[in-house]
C-alpha cells in the first residue's frame, strides 16, 4: 500500500524530535496549504506519536506504515475526500 | 498485504537474539566479579530497554508542553514520581526509623539545595531541549543508532570536563555552605509523602488542563503502528509464547507503562543500593581521561561528603557499578531497539544539527555537573527521596526547557 500514493513526500529521515513534527505542520500550513495528501517519511520512532495529532488538529486523517526496519511512512490525507472515495 | 504475514526470523530479530546472548554472557561475568555488577548490570539494561520501548523522553515531557500542549510523556513521568515516592519512603523509614533525629539516609539524592541547584537545572533544561535528548535519554538512543546522541554524550562528557575544571570555585563559594532539605525532618514521613503525592497530584491534574484547553473538542485516537504493533499472525502458527514476546518486545509501551516501570527499577536497586543516577559515572569518565592525557583536575572538594551524582573514585579498577548501569542502558535499549526491528543508523541532516547536539550537550554537562545530577539523579530519584532539591531542580528543568523550546522555535 506504501507505493500506490502518487502524493508528494516529505522526507525528514534523520531528523529528531521536534523537527519532524515542525516540519510537517511548516508542510501543511505553509509550503503546501490544503494539500490533499502527503507522505512523510521518518526513521524517529516518536514522531509517530507527534506528527499524527497535529495533522489531525489540522482535519487530516493519518495512517502509518513500515518502510523497511525502523523506517515508516505517516499518509496524511484530508479524511472527508477520503471517506467520499 | 505486506509479506510480514508469514514470518521467519529476520536479520533484526537475529542480531538481536545475538545480543540477548551478550547480555546475559556479561551478566554471567559480573556474577563472578563482583556482588554490585550484576545488580547494576540488569538494572542498566531494564532500564535501556524501558526507555527504548516506551520512548520515555524528559525532553519531550517538558518541551511538548510547551510546542504542543501535549502532556501525554510528562504525565508519565509524574506517574513515576508517584510510585517511586511511595517506594523509597518505604525503604527510607526502614534505614531511618525517626526522621526529626537530623541523620539524613545516606543515599537517597538529599543535596545540597541553592543557587547551584537553579542555575544547574536552568542549564540542563535549555541544553537538553536543544540536542534533542537529556542525557539518559542520549545514552539509550546511543543503543538505538542515533549518531546525534553519540555526539550529544561527547558535548556532556566535555561539559563535565569543565563543570570539574570549576568545581572547586563553585564548592568553596556556594555548594559547601548549602543546606539539605529534607522534607520528613520536619513533616515525619507521612506528612512528606502526603505533601509530595498532593504535588504531584496537582502538576497531573495541571498538565491534563492545560491539554484538554488545547485540544478542546477533539478527540482522536492514534493510528496504529504496524512495524511496532504485532503483526496479524496466521492462525495456528502462533504459539502463545510468541505472541507474548511480540506483544512485549514488539508493541510500543505507553509513557506511563515506562514512567512506572523506570519507577520500580529504581526503587529495586535503592533497596539494597542507591538510587539511579547516571552523569557522576560520567564525570569520573572524563576526568579520568583528562588525567591520562595531562590534563588532570585535581582534587575535587567535598565530593566525598554530599550524595547523588558526583563521581565515585573506586582504587585499583576502572571498572565500577555505575560503570555497569551506564553501560547496561546502551546495551539494554540496542538490544530491545533490534527485536522491535527499530535499530538504524541515523545520521543527523546537515552540519547545523551537530552543532545543536553538541553544544546542547556541552551546556547540559556543565548544568548536570553544577546540580548535581541530571533528570534521573536530580530529580527522578530526588523527589521520590522526599528532597526539596528535587522541587526546585524540577522548576528550574522547566523554565531552562521553555527558554529551549522559544529557541529552537526561532532557529528551525
Amino acid at each position: 500500500m506504501t507505493n500506490e500514493s502518487e502524493a508528494p513526500v516529505l522526507d525528514v529521515r534523520g531528523e529528531i524530535c521536534p523537527y519532524p513534527m515542525l516540519r510537517t505542520n511548516r508542510e501543511l500550513d505553509e509550503v503546501q496549504p490544503g494539500v490533499p495528501e502527503l507522505r512523510v517519511w521518518t526513521d524517529h520512532p516518536p514522531a509517530l506519536s507527534t506528527i499524527p495529532p497535529e495533522a489531525m488538529k489540522r482535519g487530516y486523517g493519518c495512517e502509518i506504515a513500515e518502510r523497511a526496519a525502523g523506517e515508516w511512512e505517516i499518509r496524511i490525507f484530508n479524511a472527508e475526500a477520503s471517506a467520499a472515495g | 498485504m505486506s509479506m510480514d504475514t508469514v514470518r521467519t526470523i529476520d536479520r533484526s530479530t537475529g542480531v538481536g537474539i545475538l545480543a540477548v546472548v551478550g547480555l546475559v554472557a556479561v551478566y554471567l561475568i559480573a556474577l563472578r566479579t563482583d556482588a554490585a555488577w550484576p545488580v547494576f548490570w540488569i538494572s542498566g539494561v531494564a532500564f535501556g530497554v524501558i526507555c527504548q520501548r516506551s520512548r520515555f523522553c524528559f525532553v519531550a515531557g517538558f518541551r511538548d508542553l510547551f510546542l504542543m500542549k501535549q502532556g501525554r510523556m510528562m504525565r508519565g513521568i509524574i506517574a513515576g514520581l508517584a510510585v517511586g515516592t511511595a517506594g523509597f519512603a518505604m525503604i527510607m523509614a526502614t534505614v531511618i526509623p525517626n526522621p526529626g533525629s537530623g541523620v539524613l539516609p545516606n543515599d537517597a539524592h538529599i543535596l545540597p539545595l541553592g543557587i547551584a541547584t537553579v542555575l544547574g537545572g536552568l542549564m540542563f533544561g535549555f541544553g537538553m531541549v536543544l540536542s534533542g535528548g537529556c542525557v539518559s535519554g542520549s545514552l539509550y538512543r546511543m543503543g538505538e543508532g542515533y549518531l546525534g546522541s553519540w555526539v550529544a554524550i561527547f558535548g556532556v562528557l566535555v561539559g563535565l570536563y569543565a563543570m570539574a575544571r570549576t568545581w572547586n570555585w563553585w564548592w568553596e563559594n556556594q555548594i559547601s555552605m548549602d543546606r539539605l532539605s529534607w522534607l520528613p525532618t520536619d513533616l515525619n514521613y507521612t506528612g512528606a509523602v502526603v505533601i509530595t503525592l498532593v504535588l504531584l497530584a496537582v502538576a497531573y491534574a495541571g498538565v491534563s488542563w492545560w491539554e484538554r484547553r488545547a485540544f478542546a473538542g477533539m478527540s482522536f485516537t492514534l493510528p496504529v503502528i504496524p512495524g511496532s504493533a504485532a503483526p496479524p499472525a496466521a492462525p495456528g502458527a502462533d504459539t502463545t509464547l510468541g505472541a507474548l514476546a511480540r506483544k512485549v518486545f514488539r508493541a510500543e509501551w505507553t509513557p506511563l507503562v515506562g514512567g512506572i516501570a523506570l519507577a520500580a527499577i529504581n526503587i529495586l536497586i535503592f533497596i539494597r543500593y542507591r538510587p539511579l543516577g547516571v552523569v557522576g559515572e560520567m564525570t569520573r569518565w572524563s576526568t579520568d581521561f583528562a588525567n591520562q592525557i595531562g590534563a588532570g583536575v585535581g582534587e575535587l572538594q567535598g565530593i566525598n561528603d554530599i550524595p547523588g551524582c558526583v563521581p565515585r573514585f573506586v582504587e585499583g579498577t576502572w571498572f565500577t557499578d555505575a560503570f555497569m548501569l551506564n553501560a547496561g542502558i546502551i546495551a539494554g535499549a540496542f538490544t530491545a531497539a533490534l527485536l522491535a526491528r527499530e535499530f538504524r543508523l541515523r545520521i543527523p541532516r546537515g552540519p547545523r544539527r551537530y552543532v545543536q547536539s553538541l553544544g546542547g550537550g556541552l551546556i547540559m554537562g556543565y548544568g548536570a555537573g553544577l546540580g548535581l545530577g541530571c533528570t534521573i539523579g536530580a530529580f527522578f530519584s530526588a523527589i521520590p527521596s522526599l528532597a526539596l532539591n528535587g522541587w526546585i531542580y524540577a522548576i528550574a528543568l522547566a523554565i531552562g526547557a521553555y527558554g529551549g523550546t522559544a529557541f529552537i522555535r526561532r532557529f528551525p
